[in-house]
């Protein structure tokens, strides 16, 4: 087990957390100018679990994501200029702007996609991961997913299935605490989404999604253990997202200064900052140039989403089935 | 029901809905303690505590499912005429889902005059109320990972004990047992362990569970005892201390020491090096000598460490007091206080 993170790695988790952090910023201001085609769901608040769960993987790995993905794009690798044409519909973006923020993919990097059908990441793991245990190369499949898609049968035959193939799967469950308006506590029966684990015969833990450095141990035992032939495990971060379920989502749903308490007490990107520097292990002014470069980076990659080519009609009918 | 001018008989009651499902699930074969057991183990205690004459339980809330399980089995419990159980209130306290809830929620019971806290919990869970309210009885039932603290018993049996110890039938001199104590002092901050301090070379708090022993530096001990699950089971096996004695222990770990097995989590036994192990004496300060990593207390990471900071370890008897389950039931045995006409029967 890893005793301590060293620094290189600090300031690679940092510098993705600010980059989900940022290109969420951005992309909320800019959505509300009208000029972003289709939904966007935002991932803020919820960055040290992507990037706490990918920083073990390597590109061999895969991961299947969420209606909620930007945040798993980045941190497995996905490169955010192409994530950001992509979601504005250009024909340099990730899927050259066919698919837009909920349908983002990159088998390149292990990517297997954000997912607008809720709860669909657990069949797509369960292949790669059996895939993996043929092929015995010990690489892992992550699935992300959401207090709601817990409740979905794709979900409980997932798990079941990983466990009676004994598949090296990481079922993740990133519960913000809302299916869209619907309180966790109103839709989830059980009382912790980590509890259904014993039912499906593999281990389950909770774990503080606002904190980096939970997350980072607990996935990094889950997926040794997955890769060591253990089989799978399931995951419950607990955290909450900043935003709406999706832009425009007035959030009437939620109490009168909920989400401003959640950023000034447990926001992930203050509780790294404060703990890494307070030993001296990194400096504020090394995390300032990250934030200053990545800010630079997601500003140049607005201009250029803005200034491209969106995809020509005659590409209408490109890249949509693939033969095999 | 009581008269209007029968005095108020006040128990609290603290579970915390967090305990037993940390990263021991994964690294050891540690069990899910169910939310339903938690709300049936309070069920439990409700009955002999109604029946010995407690007549108001104050519960702490919670968002995971205790409280409605034990609010639905009350309107039920009721419906079926069955033996009286006190009324069940809930301390109004604003819910942040950590470990300052049971803080908040025991003050809250002390200054609402209850006579004893039965808290439902880990080791952790303890330290959490033994440090809200300092001398506030305590009955302890386990439902964390490693216990070694709180008792592993029926609730029921604590309920009766409970009761017997409330309701002033077994005076606190028979019924009570003062535990030790550990003060843990880094620069400003100060802290409480009821069982053990470990010191670790996990530079961050992480996951908080101690579960690898290959990290572990060094151990203070309140108690060891050699059938403990737990980091205090590595102390028993070189410096074995009774809960009742007056001394702690300390142990310094390192790989060309001694070597020892010790149970310290569920499944897992795992081989230490030792190599110094020593008794502590109360009230002197012991320096811990790892200069960067974290402070586990009683199997939790609480600390970090900083590089050169300093950190003491105090050895201390005047710790919480807990409800002697065993020696309250003797005691009212031997006064006859549970015969007769003691336990009230159900309401015709």
């Amino acid at each position: 087990m890893s005793e301590t993170l060293n620094r290189e790695s600090l300031l690679e988790a940092y510098r993705t957390m600010r980059t989900i952090r940022e290109f969420e910023e951005r992309v909320h201001n800019d959505f509300a100018t009208g000029e972003i085609p289709g939904f966007v769901h935002l991932y803020a608040g919820e960055e040290a679990s992507a990037t706490g769960v990918c920083m073990h993987l390597t590109g061999d790995d895969y991961i299947a994501s969420t209606h909620r993905g930007h945040g798993h794009c980045i941190a497995k690798g996905v490169d955010p200029v192409g994530m950001m044409a992509e979601i504005w519909g250009k024909a340099t973006g990730t899927c050259k702007g066919k698919g837009g923020s909920m349908h983002i993919a990159d088998l390149e990097v292990g990517m297997l996609g954000a997912n607008g059908i809720v709860g669909g990441g657990g069949p797509l793991i369960c292949g790669t991961a059996l895939a993996s245990k043929i092929r015995g190369d010990r690489t892992v499949g992550v699935c992300f997913f959401g207090d709601g898609a817990s409740n979905q049968g794709t979900i409980f035959e997932a798990m079941n299935l990983a466990t009676v193939w004994n598949l090296p799967a990481i079922f993740v469950a990133e519960n913000n605490g809302y299916a869209e308006a619907t309180s966790s506590t109103f839709s989830v029966a059980c009382d912790n989404i980590a509890d259904r684990a014993s039912a499906f015969g593999m281990p389950g833990v909770i774990v503080d999604g606002f904190d980096f450095f939970a997350v980072h141990e607990a996935a990094g035992e889950a997926i040794r253990r997955a890769r060591d032939g253990g089989g799978p495990t399931l995951i419950e971060m607990k955290l909450s997202r900043y935003y709406g379920h999706f832009e425009g989502d007035q959030q009437t749903y939620r109490a009168p200064g909920e989400v401003q308490k959640l950023r000034e007490t447990k926001d992930c990107l203050l509780q790294f900052r404060k703990r890494v520097t307070a030993n001296g292990e990194i400096t504020g002014e090394q995390l300032d140039a990250i934030d200053a470069e990545v800010k630079a980076m997601i500003d140049g990659s607005v201009v250029k989403a803005k200034a491209d080519p969106k995809p020509a009609a005659a590409d209408l009918m490109t890249d949509v089935y693939v033969s095999y | 029901m009581p008269s209007a001018a029968t005095p108020e008989i006040v128990v609290g009651i603290v579970a915390n809905p967090a305990s037993g499902r940390d990263i021991r699930r994964l690294t050891a074969k540690a069990s899910v303690f169910p939310t339903a057991e938690k709300a049936n183990m309070i069920q439990r205690l409700l009955g002999p505590l109604g029946q010995l004459g407690v007549t108001r339980v104050l519960m702490m809330p919670d968002a995971t499912g205790i409280s409605a399980g034990v609010i639905r089995a009350v309107r039920t419990h009721h419906a079926q005429r069955l033996p009286p159980w006190p009324r069940l209130e809930f301390v109004d306290i604003p819910l942040q889902d950590g470990a300052e809830d049971s803080v908040t929620a025991a003050r809250a019971m002390a200054a609402a005059g209850a006579r004893l806290i039965v808290v439902l919990g880990g080791d952790g869970t303890h330290r959490v109320v033994a440090g809200a309210v300092p001398g506030m009885p305590l009955a302890t039932l386990s439902t964390g990972t490693n216990n070694v603290f709180p008792d592993l018993r029926e609730a029921t049996v604590t309920g009766l004990a409970a009761g017997l110890f409330a309701t002033g039938r077994v005076p606190p001199e028979r019924a009570l047992r003062r535990n030790k104590c550990l003060h843990v002092q880094v620069g400003d901050r100060h802290e409480l362990a009821l069982v053990d301090v470990c010191v670790t070379r996990m530079a961050h708090v992480g996951a908080r569970a101690v579960w690898s022993g290959e990290t572990i530096t060094e151990l203070f001990v309140a108690f060891a005892e050699p059938d403990a699950i737990g980091l205090s089971s590595i102390a028993a096996m070189v410096e074995p201390i009774g809960r009742d004695e007056p001394d702690g222990a300390y142990v310094r770990c390192a790989g060309d020491g001694r070597t020892v097995w010790a149970t310290i989590a569920p499944g897992l036994v795992s081989c230490l090096g030792v190599a110094e192990a020593g008794r502590m004496q109360p009230g002197v300060d012991y320096l811990v000598a790892t200069r960067r990593g974290s402070i586990a207390l009683d199997g939790e990471r609480e600390i970090e460490l900083l590089d050169g900071e300093g950190a003491v370890v105090r050895l201390a008897l005047d710790g919480p007091w807990t409800l002697d389950v065993g020696a309250t039931l003797r005691e009212a045995v031997s006064r006859g206080a549970l015969g007769g006409d003691a336990v009230r029967p159900p309401d015709p």
